[in-house]
């Protein structure tokens, strides 16, 4: 292929889902078939788009596409390792998201609007992950609020409405703060591409004051979507979205376009010189471990298996942000692989709250006794997916705490590693439970909605094959992490990028 | 070229006097041969620069001065598409709302007077543009029947004081100086209690009729009032006549010293808008009067970067005027055409008819929803240039707290009266059912100029370089 | 410009006086036909003052009065003319709508 083809290859990257989800607005609700056929060609191509992309970044190449915006931030669209990860985790995401939706929501009102909508919001996760500068980063990130909030109020319900509404104080404040960080930023350096290293590093010395206003607005901005301390409330009532949307909200797009937004910050804006030279990275730490305990902590007291899943969320992506502002190499390592190995264990969970809520009705913790037994796949998932999340080998958790561990060590930093430890136990309590409830404890009565969605499976196929796909993956990341093609050896290759500029 | 894009309209205006029959095909042509032309002055302008006119061939202190900048040209522009995306949308809804026949050739003569007042340099000559502006603007209003009347006439004898204080103010000027255009005004300056009466009186009644906080109480009836067409040229066209004048006033007469007077009264009305047009936005139970009060709101920004700019006098600030102008001329056009389409046809002048709209009406929920979203000032849209060149204006002038913190403040109010009407769309409990099946032809005109205004940002490079050259 | 002679002040108090009464029976008078009356005194005021300034004098070479403020004056009345006509029709139409007895009319 042309040179000239794979520059535009970034925009086809996007367009492969933007398109089928405006085709999708238009349609009919009654033409299932059309809707899911478009739905999973966009995947396909994308999918393939990200294949070539992927062997092209890691053979060394960069993809750089720009249109004319702003004086000095141009619409940059740029294909670079760390992009690609956030990519690819996103695009196989949606695969297994879109396949868990079409069974989920078969026979709902409403679902070419729900697709539609579903599809923008993929197109500006994956816009996200590509932007070039900040400008465009900025424009993807209000495009995701935009995208996100129809689905969040899908059902329609007062309750939605209510959730919706916060959703949106939450993140259009969020994204206000963040442009005026941005264009804080820009009016002293202007926007010039992400580049490993940061591009500050010029001014540091005469614009130390600016810089740090700048950089706390931007990270209050992108915190507000990261869930960070005090501005993760949205998060957990955002809850009462149907089952895909929260798994698209917890594992790929909203939560990790705020940690993708900060790793960014600080690696390619700011760059770990300057973010030394100018003290940015303690705070941010201190303020994401504090955030890791208050999520697990919280956790540990809800009922609601959703609310329990969303509070583990909040500290759980917070390990990415402690990982990146420890600024040494192995946390980085840490941070960046938890990425995507929290995603898909996040979505595995929320998968099979999904169908215990579809095929049983089960929507608290204390109803889940003995559902071993009647969902025995979905429970080995939700197991498996909890075991990671703890921490225990050989699942993905275990590496990304192994990294990030090895990077508190590394960067001196014991705090976090006590933090580290006091987390996983709280992990422990909280998920453990839940497991022991699932395969030890005897049934209590009648399931409170039973149905049966499948005469041989326990439960419809389209419900279950996304989430052993993805255990099969969480497996897969843990046992061959060592491999050329795990996660853990791209977020290596990007770090090797980031800490071997000059 | 000038020439004929005034002839034109006015031509079509009289010929659909003689021929009603034939009166909407004749103002969408006129609209549209209008448009090219002035896509070609604008292109021409850009290129040679600017080009000035002696009317009737009179040598210079007694022919009326006319000048053809790139700012007069895109503001041509923007009203001849407008004009002409409006008439589209009054031709396909003329069976349903009973425009009249009035509709056509009154406007038309509104193109006149806009283009006219535009070109204008000459103090006298935008009176007459202003009058004549201000009296159609009123006919139009009144179009919608016996309930308009009342907020017409209100409406007319508010534009009619508004007026008479710029006329004092003009004849007062001329008895000092002898002169009426303005750049020979300009030569002559002096900076004494007369001219500055003189001027205050002008810009008393150039805000009255623009509707500048604290004048703006007439708008919201009258825009409110007026049927959906004409509300939307209302809004994105007429009262941005008289701010021209005012910024023709205050960015080439007045002398500095009375610019940094006036500069903080301004940037606090412009504020004091925002935050009294946004509050009353979320308060009003209707839904046009939302809109309405929008626009009070969102020319607080205009009124805002007025005030900054004759305090920094920073051409960034002033290329952010005029985008707030274009922005918000484009998105309010497809606010107001999306909320009258949907108000016609759930039947109810309530913000509660408009629930459950993304399923009854998506297309002009959305075109509502993606205007909202210049209005906020969201990327990439033409608001968020905008705001990004105000920000940026301001932070050049190391102006680093206040007036972002201010800016910041008014965009959430306002969106948090676009989201007011959008949640309630989502509202699925129980929509309102329409009245008779929604037309898809007008909401996709509503929809329309709410991509333009995203597809501003594409151009926005070019636009504030052009507007920038303009303030120097 | 032109100075001003004694007389003409007398002229310039009288105009100002109109424009004044005009102002306030304007903001005071709520109903509209008082309204555009008022706003009729207002411009019968602003002509006036239009009228004094062209004045140059009786005796030089030239002893026209200014033509521009002439010309100005003829456009500002046809404007005004215009716009009260306009203000009445208007006016006209909200009375029986008021009284709610009378039947609508044709338009004209």
């Amino acid at each position: 292929m042309s040179s000239f083809w794979l520059n535009y290859l970034p925009v086809a990257i996007i367009l492969s889902s933007l398109l089928p989800g405006l085709i999708i607005f238009t349609l009919k609700e009654q033409q299932v078939k059309l809707r899911i056929s478009l739905n999973l060609l966009g995947v396909t191509v994308k999918l393939i788009l990200v294949l070539i992309m992927w062997q092209a970044v890691k053979a060394g190449n960069i993809f750089y596409f720009s249109l004319p915006f702003l004086p000095g931030a141009d619409l940059v669209l740029q294909g670079d390792a760390l992009s690609l990860l956030f990519v690819v985790l996103s695009s196989v995401l949606w695969l297994a998201t879109t396949i868990y939706a079409i069974g989920y929501l078969e026979n709902s009102p409403l679902r070419s609007r729900f697709f539609g909508y579903f599809s923008l919001c993929v197109s500006a996760t994956v816009g996200l992950a590509l932007s070039g500068n900040l400008v465009s980063f900025l424009l993807f990130y209000e495009l995701l609020t935009l995208a996100t909030f129809p689905l969040v109020v899908h059902r329609g319900t007062p309750e939605s409405l209510a959730a919706g509404r916060r959703y949106l104080a939450y993140t259009l404040t969020g994204g206000l703060l963040l442009l005026t960080g941005i264009a804080l930023l820009h009016s002293v350096v202007q926007s010039p591409q992400f580049i490993p290293g940061g591009y500050v590093s010029a001014v540091v010395a005469e614009h130390a004051g600016l810089l740090t206003v700048a950089f706390a607005l931007m990270i209050v901005g992108l915190g507000v979507k990261a869930a960070l301390l005090p501005l993760h409330g949205w998060l957990p009532q955002a809850m009462v979205a149907p089952a895909p949307v929260s798994a698209l909200l917890h594992a790929v797009a909203v939560v990790k376009a705020g940690a993708f937004g900060i790793i960014r910050l600080v690696y390619d804006v700011f760059g770990v010189d300057s973010m030394q030279q100018l003290q940015l990275a303690q705070p941010l730490m201190l303020l994401a471990a504090a955030t890791i305990l208050f999520g697990s902590w919280r956790a540990l007291a809800q009922q609601d298996i959703k609310r329990r899943l969303a509070y583990s969320t909040i500290s759980q992506v917070s390990y990415i942000t402690v990982g990146v502002a420890m600024l040494g190499p192995l946390a980085a390592v840490g941070g960046l692989v938890h990425l995507v190995h929290q995603g898909v264990m996040k979505i595995t969970l929320f998968f099979c709250a999904g169908n215990y809520a579809e095929t049983l009705g089960v929507h608290k913790i204390r109803e889940l006794n003995g559902a071993g037994r009647r969902m025995p796949l979905t429970s080995a998932a939700f197991t498996l997916a909890a075991l990671g999340m703890i921490g225990i080998p050989p699942t993905a958790g275990f590496i990304s705490k192994w990294y990030l561990g090895l990077g508190a060590v590394a960067t001196d930093n014991n705090l976090i590693l006590m933090v580290f430890v006091l987390s996983g136990l709280l992990n422990a309590g909280y998920f453990l439970p839940i497991v022991y409830r699932l395969w030890f404890l005897p049934q209590r009565g009648s399931w409170p909605e039973d149905q049966r969605l499948s005469a041989t499976l326990e439960t419809h196929w389209m419900l279950l094959l996304p989430l052993l796909f993805t255990a099969l993956l969480i497996i897969l990341m843990g046992l061959f992490a060592s491999t050329g093609v795990s996660p853990l050896s791209w977020a290596q290759l990007i770090v090797e990028r980031e800490f071997s500029y000059d | 070229m000038i020439i004929l894009l005034l002839v034109l309209p006015l031509l079509s205006a009289l010929l659909m006097l003689l021929w009603p029959r034939i009166a909407p095909l004749l103002a969408l042509l006129s609209a549209a041969a209008s448009s090219m032309l002035a896509l070609q002055l604008l292109l021409q302008v850009a290129e040679q620069g600017s080009r000035y006119m002696l009317l009737a061939g009179w040598p210079s202190p007694l022919a009326i001065a006319w000048q053809a900048d790139t700012l007069s040209c895109l503001l041509i522009l923007l009203t001849t598409v407008l004009q002409l995306l409006v008439g589209f949308y009054a031709f396909a809804t003329r069976s349903r709302d009973k425009l009249g026949q009035g509709f056509w050739p009154l406007s038309s003569l509104l193109q006149v007077s806009l283009t006219a007042l535009w070109l204008s340099r000459d103090l006298f000559n935008l009176y007459v543009c202003l009058e004549l502006l201000g009296l159609v603007a009123v006919a139009l209003v009144s179009l919608s029947g016996r309930s308009a009347v009342k907020p017409a006439l209100n409406y007319l004898l508010l534009s009619l004081f508004g007026s008479l204080c710029y006329l004092l103010g003009v004849v007062l000027l001329y008895g000092m100086y002898g002169v009426l255009d303005i750049a020979g005004l300009a030569r002559s300056w002096q900076t004494d209690w007369l001219s500055s009466s003189a001027l205050s009186l002008m810009s008393l009644g150039l805000m009255l009729k623009a509707a500048l906080w604290p004048l703006h109480a007439w708008l919201p009836s009258a825009h409110a009032a007026a049927p959906a067409p004409v509300s939307a040229l209302l809004s994105a066209l007429v009262v941005k006549g008289p701010l021209f004048i005012l910024s023709l006033l205050w960015l080439q007469l007045a002398s500095v010293a009375q610019a940094q007077a006036a500069a903080l009264l301004f940037a606090v009305a412009g504020l004091a808008a925002l935050l009294f047009g946004g509050w009353s936005a979320l308060r009003t139970p209707f839904s046009k009067n939302l809109v309405a009060y929008s626009t009070v709101a969102q020319l607080g920004y205009v009124t805002l970067a007025l005030g900054l700019m004759l305090k920094f006098d920073q051409p960034l600030i002033f290329a952010a005027l005029w985008l707030f102008v274009l922005a918000h001329a484009l998105a309010k056009a497809a606010c107001f055409l999306a909320v009258g389409e949907m108000s016609a046809t759930l039947g109810g002048k309530r913000l509660t008819t408009l629930k459950g709209a993304s399923q009854t009406m998506p297309l002009a929920m959305f075109a509502f929803a993606v205007a909202g979203g210049s209005l906020i000032g969201l990327p990439p849209s033409g608001g968020f240039v905008a705001k990004w060149a105000l920000l940026q204006g301001l932070w050049l002038q190391g102006e680093l707290l206040l007036w972002p913190l201010a800016l910041v403040f008014a965009t959430l109010l306002s969106a948090a009266y676009v989201f007011r009407v959008v949640a309630l769309a989502f509202d699925r409990a129980d929509p309102v059912a329409p009245d008779f099946a929604p037309q898809v032809l007008p909401q996709w005109l509503a929809l329309l100029p709410a991509l333009a205004v995203w597809a501003m940002a594409l151009f926005s490079e070019t636009l504030l370089q052009l507007l920038r050259l303009e303030a120097l | 410009m032109t100075e001003l002679s004694e007389s003409l002040l007398l002229f310039l108090i009288t105009a100002a006086s109109l424009v004044a009464v005009g102002v306030y029976g304007f903001i005071i008078g709520p109903e509209p036909l008082r309204r555009i009356l008022a706003l009729n005194i207002i411009s019968a005021g602003i002509f006036m003052l239009m009228v004094v300034l062209a004045y140059r004098g009786y005796d030089s070479a030239q002893a026209t009065a200014d033509p521009v403020l002439q010309a100005l004056v003829l456009t500002g009345l046809v404007v005004a003319l215009s716009a009260t006509a306009f203000a009445l029709t208007l006016l006209a139409r909200l009375e029986p709508s008021s009284e709610n007895s009378a039947p609508e009319g044709p338009e004209q």
